[in-house]
């Protein structure tokens, strides 16, 4: 048998399906078993899939919806939240000082986004870290583009509420 | 926090919407406009850039590449074991009755008359406990034409790759290959099909394996007959369609005690593996036991062959009609 179009599928996109659910749980045991379903369950439906379908997107739906089962308990996510502070605080060793502002807030905001109610926490991470457009976002979610757009906003706001007070490195405005 | 100005609470949207870089040109303008005279926004400003900026940072740390690899390799392991059980079927609706057909990644695996029934319940497919089914008739669109093609008598050859895991035994498997070289538009015997798997004499055991045929039509088990000529079974009780499908291909067949015979008259004969034919009266024949022999019912198909005329008969200038 040879490599069928399936095995592309999984060659293109585990490792950034890996990283996703990575994140959200901060447990590799967890995560194995998330991306393990996920491409399970996109396989046994690869067949019926239209021909001109985001394949990206769909999984990243796939596993959307599988990560929000997973998290229905509100206390796996309260202990995943825990896990993450003790790991960031392992994974970031004092740098050089200009970065070390850097990475503490990053860290202080990986924790943050960890707290966030969990469709925020999703869209959030789609949309900056795996830079999925508001459409994808809202197929993950099951909402539409419009509410996909406004629970970023909302993360970003809660971020921004929970980073009061704490020193922010200096950014020339982008555009 | 104070609460902000009307106008502050007003332009935050845009203004989260430009610090990440996702406003239009007009949104923009409104907030760049707002800014040059609100310095609190203007600092609101900077501090959404930063934690954008932090936030793209976040797709920098990726995870450890031996968790990405062994994630991979555990992933493969599970996803070669669904592929081996999976089986995309679809329901075709034909001249025989209801059929559907299923196939997994290695080939078709089976074919099966569902008389009127139109769904999966009614299929051998619920009672296997290893085996996961997915419907797609999109999947088997082009299984699907090419059956009707055939049982329409529009083509000839189903050059389908099988996956005969359905046949259940060793024995049934090699059956069923021996089945499949039993050319269009020829009949041959249970007791051939027994000689060519090594087991002479086992025509009943022939039989059985061919009742349970996974793979009726692509493995031509309607073109087994009994010795007699009878056509003598057929998928359990289904030799209404046996007869069908062989008056497809031309081969003609008449009412027989409780069966049908097939029309040794009207089909040329040829000897075990001679490359030549005869006329089903040729006295050059070694016997007229169907046990060795194959009946071809058309010129065409004895041509498709390649097979030479006899040199003591002569079909070829005394065509049957």
């Amino acid at each position: 048998m040879g490599l069928g179009p399936f095995d592309d599928v999984v060659a293109a996109h585990h490792p950034e399906i890996y990283r996703y659910l990575r994140r959200l749980t901060f447990r590799a045991s967890e995560a194995d078993d998330l991306v393990q379903e996920t491409f399970l369950r996109a396989y046994r439906a690869w067949q019926t899939l239209a021909p001109d379908a985001n394949v990206r997107a769909w999984l990243f739906a796939i596993a959307s919806n599988l990560a929000r089962n997973h998290f229905r308990g509100e206390s796996r996510r309260r202990r995943a939240y825990v896990t993450v502070g003790e790991r960031r605080a392992e994974a970031d060793p004092a740098g050089p000082e200009e970065e070390h502002v850097f990475r503490e807030t990053r860290a202080l905001l990986d924790r943050v986004v960890a707290e966030l109610p969990l469709k925020q926490r999703l869209a959030f991470t789609l949309r900056k870290v795996h830079d999925l457009d508001y459409e994808a976002i809202g197929e993950s979610l099951q909402c539409s583009p419009e509410s996909a757009r406004a629970h970023v906003f909302q993360a970003l706001k809660k971020i921004r509420l929970s980073l009061n007070g704490h020193e922010l490195p200096a950014m020339e405005p982008t555009r | 926090m104070t609460p902000k100005h009307p106008s502050c609470r007003a332009i935050e949207p845009d203004l989260v919407a430009t610090a990440t870089g996702e406003a239009g040109a007009a949104a923009v303008r409104r907030v760049d406009d707002h800014a040059r005279s609100c310095a609190p926004c203007r600092a609101e400003l900077g501090r959404y850039r930063a934690i954008d900026a932090i936030a793209r940072g976040l797709r920098d740390s990726t995870p450890p590449a031996g968790d990405v690899a062994a994630s991979r390799s555990a992933l493969q392991a599970r996803l070669a074991d669904l592929k081996s059980r999976v089986l995309t079927y679809g329901i075709v609706p034909s001249p025989l009755g209801n059929i559907l057909v299923a196939r997994s990644e290695l080939g078709v695996s089976l074919v099966e008359y569902l008389g009127e029934a139109t769904t999966l319940a009614a299929s051998r497919l619920r009672a296997l406990t290893d085996v996961e089914t997915v419907e797609s008739s999109t999947e088997i669109a082009r299984l699907r034409d090419e059956l009707l093609e055939f049982l329409a008598g529009r083509r000839q050859r189903l050059g389908w790759r099988l996956d005969l895991r359905l046949a259940g035994s060793e024995f049934r498997r090699a059956v069923l290959e021996a089945a499949v070289d039993v050319p269009y538009g020829a009949v041959t015997s249970y007791a051939t099909i027994a000689r060519r798997v090594g087991k002479p004499g086992a025509e009943r055991a022939v039989a059985q394996a061919l009742r349970w045929n996974p793979l009726p039509i692509v493995v031509p088990c309607h073109r087994i007959i009994g010795s007699s000529g009878k056509l003598t079974g057929y998928a359990g009780d289904k030799l209404g369609l046996k007869r069908q499908l062989l008056d497809v291909e031309g081969v003609r067949t008449q009412p027989a005690a409780r069966d049908f015979r097939v029309a040794r008259e009207t089909m040329y004969v040829r000897a075990g593996d001679d490359r030549a034919y005869c006329l089903p009266t040729c006295g050059d024949l070694p016997s007229h036991n169907l046990a060795n022999l194959t009946l071809i019912a058309s010129r065409a198909s004895v041509e498709a062959l390649g097979l030479e005329p006899c040199s003591d008969c002569r079909p070829d200038l005394h065509p049957l009609v």
